[in-house]
């Protein structure tokens, strides 16, 4: 006789919403005609996405362990899932576009038709979308809710899993360049292949080590037995296949020429959505499996932070792609992050709730960053070439003026939330003692700086060309996403208050 | 903890098939071919089917024959042969020294991760799977019992999630395979033959190449009945083919048939001596 586990229905109702979405949509695409498909699509996605937003602010408060102790619903996973549900309604409605493209969308029409072939050029002006990109995007949120809540490695596995599968897929669907768009899909599926093996591996050797699989079992094992080669062994191939994801140096090679090859909407969604679920999952395997034996760990992150940080700033620097630029960004980034997670100081730092901050301010101005990128536009696309966005200033004072801001808060100007997130997680490395991190982290942010401010100097103090890019006006959807981003970046730089007590109040983890 | 002994012939099924299964793992990355890459492959994954039964786990053992070896590895096979086998690798290199530091790194870590396992098990108790997973409903009782419990209670979770990965795997095959075709874009078999008969003379399916003697191919056309080459039996893209004849009969004519080639021997007769005199 089995007994039947512990669920809480309402403890899980997020994914049931986000999932739930997904699996309509999927529906949706084999039954509906293909007219009504985009718009019920969007609005499917929308309500999965905005639906598990509001169920993880329901269950705000809520500490505790599910599922047979595969799931834990404690402040930092819902204030994570919240992020990563919220970005994700940002991103659908930057996938919903219409007025942009000539062709209505960035997504191919049909993905299986061979690029260049006569079929494909004939569909290029064709309004048809491949519209399963939308329950493809709803179940990858629906994969980093999950990532950022497992409480087993198991369930940790299955949902990073869940996460890349789509984004594999959807990185390949851009309507223009799109050999460029498969190439990036091929790169990414087999480098995550790759990088899933080494979490894989692992698992089985952190099993070995500990007969678990549990989080929790895994800390009491640390605690009682101490750490062996085997399990140091595991910890290090698991952090190598979670470092991956997160883009972070030396694990960091896809990272440009994906960001480059994805529709600018689906670089936009993985660059924020995917980073702040694969900094849950860090955050959790470090903080609650591994935080009674953290000098297992801390000298690895301590070094891969450094690196991280000083091969996105200075390699940023020779780049001449605007989406590459951003790519090389988001790895300094990544470092930047890293500062945090290794000020965790026995319960007392303040290190995760300083990461949890930064995380969603850095989501939201990558999404509105990619945004703007979405806007400039030339006959074949997207003009993402550095030199071509010289002089946009006198072409669209507006929109230079939103990527200047949102460059700076990626700069970490003050009056911006990146300010804010870096101050938090460099206060945070300070307080554990890792002062020379934050040096390195100080000096790489002046180098970072140079190249976004050198777009900005680009935009505002350059001759336009005469054949030069236009600016596209947005439809509704891209401007709620610029609003929203832009305001966002605004109010956590100037009265960041609320929501750093927010997440301090959420930096607290089950297990 | 109470180790337990093992046995002699699990020592000797374990020393046999591990250099199989060892064997095996190496080809399928070593191999040119993609066929023979997942033949090593299937070789592999039935050692280590073996393994999981002298491991006291028959079900899982059966489950990675049936699935993995019959089912995957077969599909493999199909998708090998679908795609076309003779696609063999590029031994360009694109980046200058790839494959040898490539490799010096793989050994290096193979050599990294082998030597801390060894370490770190060297000297380890060997338990059995009743020391570890006995008692009630634990996996000693019953493979089958084991799993299902497992399944339905601890894993739960992870066993509903799966089923978001197949729908996506299966959503992304279509997505990338399957091309749509508007209603109406093809005509349907009545469509074409109905305008067959309406506009061309040839309603009926055109007839064959010819059969002689000395020319067996699609490219001999056919006679009509004066003797002529039927235009309508020529190949479409091929060069229709002169068919030499028998060399003539006796020109003396005495009736008989006039491709015996009464006089010069057989092989005159069949043609397969040129030029022989008359």
């Amino acid at each position: 006789m089995i007994e039947a586990p512990d669920l809480s229905l309402s403890a899980l109702s997020p994914f049931l919403f986000v999932f739930g979405a997904a699996l309509v949509g999927v529906l949706v695409e084999s039954f509906a005609p293909r007219h009504v498909r985009q718009p019920t699509q969007v609005a499917l996605a929308l309500v999965g996405t905005v639906g598990g937003f509001a169920c993880t602010l329901l269950l705000a408060g809520r500490g505790e362990v599910t599922a047979a102790g595969a799931l834990a619903v404690d402040g930092a996973g819902l204030f994570l899932q919240a992020t990563i549900a919220g970005l994700g309604a940002l991103s659908v409605l930057l996938f919903a576009e219409r007025a942009l493209d000539p062709a209505r969308s960035a997504f191919v029409a049909s993905a299986a038709v061979p690029a260049g072939s006569p079929r494909d050029r004939e569909l290029l002006t064709d309004e048809r979308v491949q519209t399963e990109v939308y329950p493809l995007a709803t179940f990858a949120v629906g994969g980093m809710m999950l990532f950022v809540a497992a409480n087993d490695l198991l369930v940790m596995f299955i949902a990073l899993e869940v996460l890349s599968l789509p984004l594999y897929l959807i990185c390949g669907l851009s309507r223009r360049r799109r050999l460029l768009s498969q190439e990036a899909a091929v790169k990414y599926f087999l480098l995550g292949a790759f990088a899933s093996a080494f979490f894989l591996y692992g698992l089985a050797l952190v099993y070995g080590a500990t007969g678990t699989v549990q989080l929790a079992g895994i800390r009491q094992s640390v605690t009682d037995d101490g750490t062996g080669t085997l399990l140091v062994l595991g910890l290090g191939l698991l952090v190598v296949g979670l470092m991956f994801k997160a883009s972070v140096a030396p694990f960091h090679t896809w990272t440009p020429d994906v960001y480059q090859g994805a529709p600018t909407p689906v670089t936009a969604f993985m660059a924020a959505c995917t980073k702040v679920a694969a900094f849950g999952a860090i955050l959790r395997l470090l903080y609650v499996a591994f935080g009674t034996a953290d000098w297992t760990w801390r000298p690895l992150v301590y070094g891969i932070a450094i690196v991280s940080m000083v091969v996105g700033a200075v390699l940023g620097l020779t780049q001449t792609d605007v989406k590459r630029m951003l790519a090389y960004s988001s790895i300094a980034h990544a470092g930047f992050l890293l500062t945090g997670v290794i000020g965790l100081d026995a319960g007392t730092g303040s290190g995760l709730a300083a990461t949890l901050f930064y995380l969603l301010a850095y989501g939201l101005t990558t999404v509105g960053a990619f945004a703007v990128v979405t806007l400039v536009r030339d006959g074949d696309g997207e003009a993402t070439a550095l030199a071509q966005w010289a002089g946009l200033a006198r072409r669209s004072p507006l929109t230079a003026a939103i990527m200047t801001f949102l460059l700076l808060a990626l700069a970490g100007i003050p009056l911006t939330s990146g300010f804010t997130g870096k101050f938090a997680v460099f206060r945070a490395a300070i307080e554990v003692g890792a002062w020379p991190l934050a040096v390195v982290a100080l000096v790489t942010s002046a180098v970072a700086g140079f190249f976004y401010l050198r777009l900005v100097v680009l935009m505002y103090f350059s001759e336009p060309a005469e054949d030069g890019p236009s600016v596209g006006v947005p439809g509704l959807p891209t401007t709620i996403v610029l609003a929203v981003t832009v305001a966002a970046t605004l109010v956590l730089g100037v009265v960041p208050g609320s929501v750093l007590d927010l997440a301090d109040g959420a930096a607290r983890l089950v297990g | 903890m109470g180790g337990i002994e093992i046995g002699t012939a699990e020592t000797v099924v374990f020393w046999v098939l591990g250099p199989i299964a060892l064997a095996g793992a190496l080809g399928m990355v070593l191999a040119r071919n993609a066929v023979h890459s997942a033949l090593f492959l299937v070789n592999t994954m039935l050692a280590l089917g073996v393994f999981y039964v002298v491991q006291e786990a028959p079900f899982l053992g059966a489950v990675q024959i049936i699935v993995y070896t019959g089912a995957i590895m077969i599909l493999f096979l199909f998708v090998l042969m679908l795609v076309g086998r003779d696609s063999s690798d590029s031994v360009v290199e694109t980046l200058r020294g790839q494959r040898v530091a490539a490799t010096v790194l793989g050994i290096g870590f193979a050599g990294l991760v082998g030597a801390g396992i060894a370490r770190a098990t060297e000297g380890m108790v060997v338990t059995g799977l009743e020391g570890v997973q006995g008692g009630e409903g634990g996996a000693a009782d019953g493979n089958i019992e084991a799993i299902a419990g497992l399944l339905f209670t601890r894993y739960l979770l992870a066993f509903e999630v799966t089923s978001a990965l197949l729908i996506t795997a299966a959503v992304g095959a279509m997505v990338l395979a399957h091309i749509e075709r508007e209603p109406g874009s093809r005509l349907t078999q009545k469509e074409r033959s109905r305008a067959r008969f309406l506009t061309s003379d040839h309603p009926q399916t055109l007839p064959g190449p010819g059969v002689y003697a000395r020319a067996n191919s699609i490219a001999a056309p056919g006679r009509l009945p004066d003797g002529s080459p039927a235009e309508a039996s020529y190949a479409t893209g091929v060069e229709p083919q002169v068919v030499e004849e028998l060399p003539p009969g006796d020109p003396a004519g005495d009736g008989r048939d006039p491709g015996a080639g009464r006089g010069h021997g057989p092989d005159a007769a069949l043609g397969t001596t040129r030029g022989v005199t008359r």
